[in-house]
């Protein structure tokens, strides 16, 4: 018998235009533990092959704090893909 | 409604921001000086005609964020006090979407640390606002906030 895979559970929130062509606001994902930021994004990616060409103009958060695209993910945790912000 | 150590007040609100009370908020006897910004919503935008705006945010981060906008005024400037407001959801034309207020007890720090803090929220604070035109709507153009590199030694902060 194989052992259980090794899954996280993360939830990712979209804003602005991301948000409109993912079409969530807000998912749950379960994900390998050993995963980063970047191949969360990219399993979005996969889903919604529109969203590479933003790739480049996204910020990653990691529990409310900016993060690299190479940043770990944890159990529990909330990541955010933001656009570019327009405050103000 | 957060106050901090200092007096502060940073809110992100859903109603109109009531600037007379913000202005009172910063303003007290040791200070010489208030200096703020009135950011409110422009009539047109790349020679559109607009109807109105919608901001979101996301409003966890975003208040975390102004917090630590008005922890480095304090830092950076010789300042009094600060607000720190910006409004969500439908805006018409002509309201004030953001309104920052800064006593000191001289002039100079006052207007370094306005101007700091506009420039700061604009860069850095996850807010985003959607133009309505006559014949559609677009997310505006914004400006992407600096994030850590990646690097093989980059660890989540604990």
């Amino acid at each position: 018998m194989l052992p259980a895979a090794q899954t996280i559970r993360v939830k990712v929130l979209f804003f602005g235009r991301l948000k409109d062509l993912v079409g969530l606001r807000e998912d749950c994902i379960d994900f390998s533990t050993d995963a980063t930021v970047e191949q969360l994004f990219g399993a979005y990616v996969h889903r919604i092959p529109e969203l590479a060409k933003y790739r480049s103009s996204v910020v990653a958060s990691r529990n409310q704090e900016f993060a690299a695209w190479n940043t770990p993910l944890h159990a529990g945790d909330e990541i955010a893909f933001l656009p570019p912000v327009s405050g103000g | 409604m957060t106050p901090s150590a200092h007096d502060d007040l940073y809110q992100l609100l859903r109603d109109p921001i009531d600037i007379a009370a913000l202005v009172s908020h910063v303003r007290a006897p040791g200070d010489g000086a208030i200096v703020t910004f009135d950011g409110f919503v422009r009539d047109h935008s790349h020679g559109r005609r607009t109807l109105y705006l919608d901001y979101e945010a996301y409003e966890s981060m975003a208040l975390a964020k102004i917090h630590e906008i008005g922890a480095t005024l304090h830092e950076k400037f010789p300042i009094h006090r600060a607000a720190i407001v910006h409004r969500l959801g439908r805006l018409q034309i002509g309201e004030t979407s953001v309104f920052i207020a800064v006593s000191a007890p001289h002039r100079p720090a006052a207007f370094d640390a306005c101007r700091y803090a506009i420039d700061t929220l604009k860069r850095t604070v996850p807010i985003w606002k959607k133009e309505y035109f006559e014949d559609g709507a677009v997310w505006a153009d914004g400006e992407l906030p600096p994030a850590p590199a990646a690097t093989p030694a980059a660890k989540p902060a604990s």
